[in-house]
């Protein structure tokens, strides 16, 4: 119990300090992950509520695909972007190996059917009768598409948090095409496996309690959401 | 009861180490539940299980898979390996986690037995280590044979250096080199802290064609995929990298398997066991010299 007592007040010291490898990691996470749900997510969420609202051709075919990707292994992903970013592969030459935005491409790779699934569970159920009256009041589709997610507004912010959580707490992607490098590419998670690797028990609950809190932050913003969607 | 908390923490850790789902857990835990009923139904016999923690080079070498059958079959003991860096193997021995270390950092190791953690340390055997890089050898080291120098015109000239980062013995030995070079460079561009295996950084330090400090064995396994080559080796005083049996002090932790312990460290500096480690070879080549009871 002690050992436990000991690594959690280090930690707490550790953060309440300001730690310079803790809060780099907090930045290499956040910048990461912010960079890729945004681009996943203003191609994915669009797409996704075009598939539940519209039920274009192969909507079916397309729906199961984003289902199969939310469900790839994170490692897989990394080997994926490292066969095609290492020098050896196609992409060789950009020299994106073990860099932030290797890692930021995988994580989008992880983000977009998330984001996409999510928007399309959240139109799928909805009364098309709102996009047909939108259309019969004269707005043109992409209006009437955009009209339709500002409806659903609260929903689509939800799957971005869930799509958020998601990629910050990752670790595959970020140790295979991260390198977990010190002050380069090491974010929270990559830094919990390392310093347990080394044993330094403290070290790894650091990144885990501010983690935490932004799993807690996330969740608090969901919940506020949705209650403000239902009064 | 041992036997399975110790299933249970290696299956733990595999866990951990992948990413954790709940149904991985599951497995585990399971397996943990079964072994506990089956060691329930033993009557309480003596656990004669023996902890080694050591290196990964040790295991992933093969080295323990060749020494390590005859003496379990001879002394009827089970040698369950913990492979992780000498650091953190150390601190499975401080914590009394381990019966038995097999490491190599020597003032690592010394620190251990002065501080009581580990009695009687026997130099057992000896690999070494090589300093790499790519083939355009940007520093200009082909033909070195002195590592001090060779590290002195890596800083000097802002090359880029992959550093283990990690604690293990590579680092250790890595970080003291540096020391005689006039310190760690400095920017976290040219000096990359990959804090991975061996195997891991030289993939790192061959896509980001940075230099890199690594044993020779496991370079030797690594080396098809790879573009790196060796530019400085046989530098006895800086690249000779010995291995230390220590046993865990049983006065400090009295549940430890002492006398199994006692037993594999006999085994290993024994002249049967020094001979077998010099016939251990990977592709034809040896990887550990015996120490010859130096």
């Amino acid at each position: 119990m002690e050992f436990l007592w000991d690594g959690l007040v280090e930690a707490l010291q550790l953060v309440a300090r300001g730690d310079p490898e803790v809060l780099h990691a907090v930045y290499v996470s956040l910048a990461c992950t912010l960079t890729a749900v945004t681009l996943a997510s203003l191609v994915a969420l669009p797409y996704g509520a075009w598939l539940g609202l519209y039920r274009p051709r192969y909507h079916r075919v397309q729906v199961f695909l984003l289902r199969v990707g939310m469900s790839v292994p994170t490692v897989v992903i990394g080997l994926l972007v490292f066969g095609f970013l290492s020098r050896a592969g196609p992409f060789g030459g950009a020299d994106l190996l073990y860099s932030k935005s290797a890692i930021i491409v995988g994580e989008i790779l992880l983000a977009f059917p998330i984001a996409g699934s999510l928007a399309h569970g959240a139109t799928a159920g909805l009364d098309r009768r709102v996009v047909e009256t939108a259309l019969t009041l004269g707005a043109s589709r992409p209006r009437a598409l955009l009209t339709v997610l500002s409806e659903i507004r609260s929903a689509l912010v939800a799957a971005l948090l869930a799509t958020f959580g998601r990629c910050i707490t990752e670790l595959g992607i970020a140790m295979t095409v991260g390198g977990n490098l010190l002050l380069s590419t090491r974010t929270l998670p990559s830094t919990i496996q390392h310093e347990l690797g080394r044993g330094d028990f403290g070290k790894a609950v650091a990144p885990g309690i501010v983690l935490l809190v932004l799993a807690a932050l996330a969740a608090a913003v969901t919940q506020w959401l949705s209650r403000e969607a239902r009064e | 009861m041992a036997t399975a908390l110790v299933a249970l923490a290696s299956m733990l850790r595999r866990t951990v180490d992948s990413e954790a789902t709940p149904m991985s857990i599951v497995g585990p835990i399971a397996l943990f539940v079964v072994t506990l009923a089956a060691g329930c139904t033993r009557d309480g016999a003596p656990d004669r299980g023996l902890r080694l923690a050591t290196t990964t080079s040790t295991e992933s070498s093969g080295l323990l898979a060749h020494m390590l059958p005859p003496f379990e079959r001879e002394e009827g003991i089970e040698v369950q390996v913990v492979a992780v860096g000498t650091g953190q193997a150390l601190e499975l021995g401080r914590r009394g986690d381990a019966d038995v270390v097999l490491v190599h950092a020597r003032t690592l190791e010394d620190e251990f037995v002065a501080q009581e953690h580990g009695v009687d340390r026997r130099d057992v055997m000896w690999n070494d280590f090589v300093i790499l890089g790519p083939p355009s050898d940007p520093a200009g080291l082909r033909g070195l044979r002195d590592a001090v120098e060779a590290f002195r015109r890596i800083r000097a000239g802002g090359h880029t250096f992959l550093s283990r980062g990690d604690d293990s013995g590579t680092h250790v030995r890595e970080l003291e080199i540096w020391e005689r070079a006039g310190g760690v460079p400095e920017g976290h561009d040219v000096y990359l802290e990959a804090g991975q295996g061996m195997g891991r950084c030289l993939v790192i330090a061959d896509q980001r064609r940075a230099y890199v400090l690594a044993d020779r064995g496991t370079f030797l396994a690594f080396r098809r995929t790879l573009e790196l080559e060796i530019f400085v080796e046989g530098d006895a005083a800086r690249l000779r990298n010995p291995y230390g049996m220590i046993l865990v002090n049983p006065r400090a932790h009295p549940h430890v398997n002492a006398d199994a312990a006692r037993a594999l460290l006999d085994y290993f500096t024994s002249p049967r066991g020094q001979r077998r480690i010099g016939a251990f070879r990977v592709d034809g080549r040896v990887l550990f010299h015996p120490a010859g009871g130096r």
